[in-house]
């Protein structure tokens, strides 16, 4: 369902994409790890079409999308999630949802209403419907990211590190929420986590990057065991 | 509904002023009603879809020759006042691809250069005056007390679409996405928004009303002169009201075409005090206020947004 062709992008002498080819198929669930600035977030960026690569081609469902914009992609059905969370502030939470709604999964009037309230609920939202989104504490503000993705009625979820900075039971109802998305609608999801715990439960493949290059692809327990995943991570287990 | 009724009773009320009040209400009124109309559009395009313009300016001035060249042509000023407006809504359409690619300070400076130009362009026109500007012809057919009558329902009626207007927008999903294209264009884009799109409506109509106001203000002072039409202070006080009264509501604006109005009236005969007097009210509110009055004291009358309940 999406496709990356020898996709290439550079900031001046920092390269975080080489050459780099990806496929992941309907439904799939793909980890990725990898040192800070090994590229995780700008082939986000370069799926979600907020960064435009130097070279090489994004497909989705079969056709090119390289020269649509965020907001054109997002209504094909690839929705993100900002690392740093990026909530519409002086909009209630219920708002934040309901944009997602009728723009991204272009659901107007009552249907937008009825998935909005559907997704607060399915994300625990509900009680703080009504609250000013600047006003979220940090779990929150994570919840509310993933919730308004999953506003947009994703096929494919890009998550760049929803768990991080959270605690373990939090990691773990996060990682329920994600799950139930999964298993009602079916979404492929590309997960970017430092908590390697989170993933290791959910996903069926792990990718590791590193220079702007996959140098690990497989099940998850192989490509954390492979020695040179071992080696990028200079020692530190991430297991 | 009561607020409906409320809001039909002042309405007739004020339509009846030229009836009740006459000829000596009518002249602060319409000022007052100019205002109210600039502010308000002013705020949909900086409280609701982000763009802080210094250049609306253009726009007035656009409406005012444009309704020039439509008299000039033997169509009743009046009814000039509308296509006057489109004129305006048409000429932002092109003007908005190259401006809207900046966002921020760089849009605040190119919109008032931009204004600049067509002032300019205005001056070295012959055939639209030049710098020494040009009456309103047509005009002539009508008794004065009638025409400052008919000028008096045109600012009211102005106002009030203004004000309802921009509620109407900001209350559905043009303000819900206006909204989050203000709050954060990036996230906006990848939640589905285009962006482009709706920054692009809400300059084009701004300028749009503003051009209907610029025509108003032809109609009423009957001369026109490019050096104060296209004035960047039309563009100050508009955010000086926006910003007192409160940004992003619909109130606020009203609130602050009232205050605004109500200092002119009160420190006109101060000279230049009058404009340190404004200064200091404005860094008050700021600091004490930001905002705004309304924000601070008023409590919505016109809601926006969606609450659960």
């Amino acid at each position: 369902m999406l496709e990356l062709d020898r996709i290439t992008k550079r900031f001046g002498r920092v390269t975080v994409a080489d050459s780099l080819s990806l496929a992941v198929r309907p439904g799939e669930a793909v980890g990725v790890v990898g040192p800070n600035g090994a590229g995780k977030t700008s082939l986000f960026g370069i799926i979600s079409g907020d960064l435009a690569p130097d070279a090489g081609e994004v497909r989705f469902d079969g056709r090119p999308v390289t020269r649509l914009d965020a907001s054109a992609r997002c209504r094909l059905g690839i929705g993100r999630t900002y690392q740093v969370p990026r909530p519409f502030e002086g909009m209630t939470v219920l708002e934040n949802l309901l944009v997602a709604a009728e723009q991204g999964a272009g659901a107007r009037g009552r249907a937008g209403l009825s998935l909005a309230i559907r997704v607060l609920a399915e994300t625990g939202l509900t009680e703080l419907a009504d609250r000013p989104a600047e006003r979220l504490g940090l779990l929150h503000r994570k919840r509310l990211e993933l919730a308004r993705a999953l506003s947009t009625r994703p096929k494919l979820l890009l998550l760049d590190e929803v768990a991080g900075g959270l605690t373990d039971p939090e990691v773990t109802e996060l990682v329920e929420i994600i799950a139930t998305a999964r298993a009602r609608d079916g979404l492929a999801v590309i997960w970017i986590e430092h908590v390697v715990r989170a993933l290791t439960g959910t996903v069926d493949r792990l990718l590791c990057l590193a220079a702007g290059r996959i140098i690990g692809d497989g099940r998850p327990e192989e490509v954390l065991a492979a020695p040179a995943v071992r080696e990028v991570f200079l020692g530190t287990d991430p297991r | 509904m009561t607020r409906v009724i409320a809001a039909t009773v002042l309405l007739l009320a004020l339509a009846a002023v030229p009836y009740t009040l006459g000829p000596v209400a009518e002249q602060p009124l319409i000022g007052l009603f100019s205002l109210v109309a600039l502010a308000t559009l002013w705020n949909l395009l900086a409280g609701f879809a982000g763009l802080t313009s210094f250049g609306q300016q253009a726009y007035l001035g656009i409406g005012a020759y444009a309704l020039y060249l439509l008299a000039a042509r033997g169509l009743d000023p009046f009814l000039g006042i509308p296509l006057a407006a489109l004129v305006a809504g048409a000429v932002a359409v092109p003007v908005s691809f190259p401006v809207l690619r900046l966002s921020g300070g760089h849009f605040a400076v190119a919109t008032w250069v931009l204004a600049e130009i067509f002032r300019l362009a205005v001056t070295l026109s012959p055939a639209l005056g030049g710098n020494t500007g040009v009456a309103l012809p047509g005009l002539g057919g009508y008794e004065p007390l009638v025409r400052q009558a008919v000028t008096y329902w045109w600012a009211l009626g102005l106002a009030a679409c203004s004000v309802l207007g921009v509620w109407l927008l900001a209350r559905g999903g043009f303000g819900l996405r206006a909204r989050a294209v203000q709050s954060d264009p990036v996230a906006a884009a990848s939640s589905g928004v285009r962006v482009d799109r709706t920054r692009r409506w809400a300059y084009c109509l701004a300028a749009s009303g503003t051009g209907a106001v610029g025509a108003l203000l032809f109609v009423y002072t009957l001369y026109v002169q490019p050096g104060s039409i296209f004035g960047v202070q039309y563009s100050v006080s508009m955010m000086f009201m926006v910003l007192i009264g409160g940004i992003g509501t619909i109130e606020g604006p009203v609130a602050g075409a009232l205050i605004f109005f109500g200092l002119q009236q009160a420190l006109s005969g101060y000279g230049p005090w009058y404009l340190v007097l404004l200064g200091a009210v404005a860094i008050a509110v700021t600091l004490f206020a930001p905002r705004g009055l309304w924000g601070r004291l008023g409590r919505p009358v016109f809601p926006i947004g969606y609450r659960l309940e």
